[in-house]
C-alpha cells in the first residue's frame, strides 16, 4: 500500500538522470582533475559544442573538480559555459542535452527550492533537444526527469509518455545494454501512477530482455513499503545521479 | 574550573508529593484539557489590507505563542497566550493550581499590543530588574512592549523608558545574561528587514533567494543597563553582519566554558552558530561548527542533552514534505567545537512543515523525549504548491516583490499535518508515538510551552495554533519514574537563574539541565529544571553552576519541587 501522503518523492523534483551506471564512467570522478584539465575539456567543448562526448567529458570533469556538492561555483560556471554556447548555437540538439545535464549536475548541491528551479530549467533544455532531434536519449532523459517530480505536480504522466516513446525507439533498434533503463523507469512511472500491474509487466518484460539486471530483479522481488522505499530512494534528489553518457558510445 | 564551591544553602520546600511507581515501561499519554481549563480561546493571525494583503498574511501566519511563567510566585506556572490580529487581545491565564486557569488579562493590563502598526508575535517572561517578580515582554512586528510586574497582579507598561525603541519585525526573543553581569539581556530574532508591513513603502520585502536569502532582519541584541534601560549592542557584540531571516533564537553553554553561546534558526538559508568569547562579544563559528552553510528553512531552536553525555545538543526543525525534503537537524555536540547532524540516525528527521519542538522527559525515565508541532495552513481542498511553483520557476522572477507572489486564497499549504511525538528509547534512537500518546492532532501548530502545570512531576505542555484554539496537554502517563524539579533563584546571578546549569547524579546516570530564557519557536517553557529519575529513589549529588561562576552542591528529595537559592556570599569570576 502506498498512501499518497506517504509517497514522498523528494524535493521539488530533481531532473535527475541516469544513464550510465554500472561503473565504467566513475573512473573520471574518482580523481579530481587539475584546473588546467577542466579548462582543456572546456576548450574542446567550445570547439565542438554539439559533440555529445565532449560535453559529457567536460561535465564529468566539473563534477570531479567540485569535490562533492558544496562548491556550487564550479557548477554555475559550467552552466554559464553551456548557456553561452547555446546562445551561439541554438540549433544543436546534443548541446541542449548536455546543457540540461549540466543543470541537473548542480541539483544535489542546491537548496530544495533551487532544486525545483533547476529541475524545471533542465526540462526546458531537454525539450529543446527533442524538438531539434527526437532521439532515444533525449526522450529517455526527459521522461526519467519527470519521474523525479513529486506526484503533486502531476508530471508523471508526461514522463510515461516520453518513456513509452523511448521504448518504441529502442524496440525498433538493435538491443543495447542501456536499453534496460527504459524498462526500469517506465515501470517506475506506472508504479507512481498506481498501476502496479502495468509496472510489474514492464519490469518482467525487461527482465526477459536483460536477465541480469539488478534494478529489475530488485523491483520484482519487493512489495508494498519495501518497493516504495526502493523507488523513493531511486528518485531522491539529494543523491547525486550519475549523468555520464559514456555508456552510449561504449555500447555502439 | 577552579570556581568556589558553596555547599548546602538550599531552601527546600515541597509543593506536592506524588510518588510514582516506575517498574514497568511507562505508556506516555496526554489528555487535552484546554476547554476544561478555560484556555480554549482561538488565535487570530493578522489580516492585511490592499492588493498584497493576501500574500503578506500568508507570510506572517504566525504569532500564536504560548509562554509559561509563574508571575505571582505562588508556585504554579501561569500562562500567557498571544493573539495577533488588529484589536485582538492576548491572554494572561492565572494557574489556579487545579488544572484550571482564570483569565486575568483585564486586571493585569497586558492584553494589548495589536495596534494598527504592530503585530504581537511572541511573549517572554523574565525578571529584567531582578526584583524577584517576572516581568513580561511582548515581541512584535514593531517595537516590543515591556510590562513591569507590579507584584500585585497588575503590570505597568514601561516600554517608553526602556530604550527598546528600535523597530524590527521581531518573531522570536530570548532573555539571557550574555556577559554574566547578573542582568538579563535580550536577543531578538527578526524575520523581515525593518520595514513596516502594515504600511508597506516598498513591495520588495520578501526573500531575495529562497535557499540563501540575505535580506532578512537578522538579530538585535540589547544589553540590560540595570536601570530599567536597555542598550542596542548588536554590532558591538558581533551580530551586526547577520542579515538572515531569523525565525528562532536559542542559547546554551555549548562549549562548557561558563558563558552562553547562541544558535540562530533561519528561514530561507543558513542557520548560524555564535560562540561567546567571554568578553561581551561573539564569533560566528557556523562553518567550522556545523560543517558549512545550510540552505534549509530553519524554524526552531531547542537545546538539551538528549544523550546524557554532558554536552548540550540542538534540535532544529526544517521542512520535509511531499514537495521538499530537507530533514530536520539534531546537532549532536561532539565536544570539540563541532556538531554532527544525527537526525536521520535518531529517527527525528521528518516532521513535515515543522515549527516548535521541545525536549522534555515526559515519562521521567532520565532521557529527553521530543514533541514537534507542524502544519502551515489547513484550508480548502486546493493545494497552493503547484501554483507557487509556477511562479518560482518563472525565468527572471523577482522573489522580493510581494506583487509577484500568487494569492493563496482558500488554498491549503502543508496543512492537516499530524504532530510528532518522539520517545527517547536509549539516548540514541527515538520512536515516534504521537497517536499512542494522544497528541497526534492536525492543527496548524506553532508554539509550545512545556511546564508541570499541576506540580505532579509529569511535564505537561500547551500547543498554540495559528488561527485555531490551543491545546493543553495534561500528562497522564502511568508508570512514570521518580522526579525532581528545581526552581533556581539567583542572587549574584540574574534572579531567574537563566544560564544556570544543574548536573544531577544518580546511581545509574548523570543528567544535565540548563535554565533557558525562551528557547523554542513561539513559546517559553517553565524556568524550573525537571529531572526524571526512573526507578532511582535517591540522588547522589546535584551540582549547580550559576552564571556568576559560583558552584553549589546539594542534595534534594525526590518527587518534590525544590527551590535552590544562590548563596549570597558567592565568589564569582
Amino acid at each position: 500500500m502506498k498512501p499518497a501522503a506517504a509517497r514522498v518523492l523528494g524535493a521539488a523534483g530533481s531532473a535527475g538522470l541516469l544513464i550510465l551506471a554500472l561503473g565504467a564512467a566513475l573512473s573520471v570522478r574518482a580523481q579530481s582533475p587539475a584546473e588546467s584539465d577542466v579548462a582543456k575539456l572546456e576548450a574542446a567543448l567550445t570547439a565542438a559544442p554539439n559533440d555529445l562526448k565532449a560535453g559529457n567529458d567536460y561535465r564529468m570533469a566539473v563534477i570531479a573538480s567540485a569535490h562533492g556538492d558544496k562548491n556550487t561555483a564550479k557548477y554555475d560556471h559550467a552552466i554559464a559555459v553551456f548557456e553561452k554556447l547555446v546562445a551561439e548555437n541554438p540549433n544543436m540538439s546534443n548541446l541542449h542535452l548536455n546543457h540540461g545535464f549540466a543543470i541537473v549536475d548542480k541539483i544535489p548541491a542546491a537548496g530544495t527550492i533551487t532544486q525545483v528551479i533547476l529541475a524545471n530549467s533542465a526540462l526546458g533544455s531537454f525539450t529543446k533537444s527533442i524538438e531539434l532531434k527526437p532521439t532515444w536519449i533525449a526522450y529517455y532523459t526527459r521522461g526519467n526527469s519527470y519521474l523525479f517530480w513529486p506526484r503533486i505536480f502531476m508530471r508523471t504522466k508526461y514522463g510515461i509518455a516520453d518513456l513509452e516513446e523511448a521504448m518504441k525507439m529502442q524496440k525498433a533498434d538493435q538491443k543495447r545494454s542501456y536499453h534496460v533503463r527504459t524498462y526500469v523507469s517506465l515501470g517506475d512511472g506506472y508504479w507512481k501512477m498506481d498501476d502496479l500491474a502495468k509496472a510489474t509487466a514492464t519490469w518482467k518484460e525487461g527482465l526477459e530482455q536483460f536477465p541480469d539486471s539488478p534494478a529489475l530483479k530488485d523491483r520484482l522481488a519487493k512489495q508494498g513499503d519495501d518497493l516504495q522505499k526502493l523507488i523513493d530512494d531511486s528518485y531522491d534528489p539529494s543523491k547525486r545521479v550519475d549523468t555520464s553518457l559514456q555508456d552510449l558510445w561504449a555500447n555502439q | 574550573m577552579g570556581k568556589p564551591i558553596i555547599a548546602g544553602a538550599a531552601a527546600v520546600f515541597a509543593l506536592v508529593s506524588l510518588t510514582l511507581g516506575a517498574a514497568d515501561p511507562p505508556g506516555i499519554k496526554f489528555e487535552d484539557l484546554a476547554a476544561k481549563a478555560g484556555i480554549r480561546v482561538r488565535h487570530h493571525t493578522r489580516q492585511f489590507k490592499g492588493a498584497t494583503g493576501d500574500v503578506l498574511h500568508m507570510f506572517t501566519s504566525g504569532g500564536a505563542a504560548a509562554s509559561a511563567g509563574d508571575y505571582d510566585n505562588d508556585g504554579f506556572d501561569d500562562l500567557f497566550v498571544t493573539n495577533s490580529d488588529e484589536g485582538t487581545e492576548s491572554h494572561l491565564y492565572h494557574n489556579n493550581g487545579n488544572l484550571t486557569f482564570t483569565d486575568v488579562t483585564a486586571k493585569a493590563g497586558v492584553g494589548g499590543g495589536n495596534d494598527p502598526k504592530s503585530i504581537v508575535a511572541d511573549a517572554l517572561w523574565f525578571d529584567y530588574d531582578n526584583d524577584g517578580w517576572r516581568d513580561l515582554m511582548l515581541i512584535r512586528f514593531g517595537t516590543p512592549v515591556l510590562y513591569h510586574n507590579e507584584k500585585n497582579g497588575t503590570f505597568k507598561d514601561v516600554s517608553s523608558t526602556s530604550g527598546l525603541n528600535r523597530f524590527a519585525n521581531t518573531i522570536a526573543a530570548m532573555a539571557f545574561d550574555y556577559d554574566n553581569d547578573g542582568r538579563l539581556d535580550v536577543l531578538f530574532g527578526n524575520y523581515f528587514k525593518p520595514m513596516n508591513l502594515l504600511d508597506l513603502p516598498d513591495p520588495h520585502v520578501l526573500p531575495n533567494d529562497l535557499d540563501n536569502a540575505i535580506n532578512g532582519g537578522g538579530v538585535t541584541l540589547w544589553h540590560n543597563l540595570g536601570n530599567g534601560k536597555f542598550e542596542d549592542v548588536t554590532d558591538k557584540a558581533g551580530f551586526g553582519k547577520h542579515t538572515g531571516w531569523t525565525l528562532d533564537v536559542g542559547h546554551g553553554d555549548f562549549d562548557n566554558d561558563g558563558d552562553q553561546d547562541v544558535y540562530l534558526a533561519c528561514d530561507y538559508g543558513t542557520d548560524r552558530y555564535f560562540v561567546n568569547n567571554g568578553n561581551g562579544t561573539f564569533t560566528d563559528m557556523t562553518e567550522k561548527a556545523l560543517g558549512g552553510f545550510d540552505t534549509k528553512k530553519g524554524m526552531n531552536v531547542e537545546v538539551g542533552d538528549y544523550d546524557n553525555d554532558g554536552r548540550l545538543d540542538v534540535y532544529v526543525t526544517n521542512i520535509t514534505d511531499e514537495y521538499m525534503k530537507e530533514c530536520n537537524m539534531l546537532w549532536h555536540n561532539n565536544g570539540d567545537g563541532t556538531f554532527t547532524d544525527l537526525s536521520r540516525e535518531t529517527g527525528t528527521c521528518e516532521t513535515l512543515w515543522g515549527w516548535a519542538a521541545k525536549f522534555g522527559d515526559y515519562d521521567n525515565d532520565g532521557l529527553l523525549d521530543l514533541f514537534v508541532v507542524n502544519g502551515l495552513r489547513s484550508a480548502g481542498p486546493d493545494n497552493y504548491i503547484p501554483v507557487l511553483v509556477e511562479m518560482i520557476t518563472r525565468p527572471g522572477v523577482d522573489f522580493t516583490d510581494v506583487r509577484n507572489w500568487p494569492k493563496i486564497g482558500t488554498m491549503t499549504w502543508s496543512g492537516y499535518q499530524k504532530k510528532k511525538f518522539y520517545r527517547n528509547i536509549d539516548g540514541h534512537v527515538f520512536k515516534e508515538m504521537s497517536a499512542a500518546a494522544g497528541v497526534d492532532n492536525d492543527k496548524d501548530g506553532r508554539g509550545l510551552a512545556v511546564a508541570d502545570f499541576d506540580n505532579d512531576g509529569r511535564l505537561d505542555f500547551v500547543q498554540s495554533n495559528a488561527d485555531q484554539e490551543p491545546f493543553l496537554y495534561h500528562n497522564i502517563t502511568t508508570g512514570a519514574g521518580h522526579w525532581i524539579e528545581l526552581k533556581l533563584v539567583g542572587s549574584k546571578s540574574n534572579r531567574d537563574a537563566i544560564g544556570a546549569r544543574a548536573t544531577l547524579k544518580t546511581a545509574d546516570r548523570t543528567i544535565l539541565r540548563e535554565v533557558d530564557g525562551g528557547n523554542g519557536y513561539a513559546g517559553q517553557s517553565t524556568a524550573r529544571l525537571h529531572f526524571g529519575l526512573g526507578v532511582q529513589t535517591a540522588v547522589q549529588s546535584i551540582e549547580i553552576r550559576w552564571p556568576s561562576g559560583a558552584v553549589q552542591r546539594l542534595t534534594a528529595p525526590i518527587d518534590r519541587v525544590t527551590t535552590v537559592r544562590e548563596a549570597a556570599s558567592t565568589n564569582s569570576r
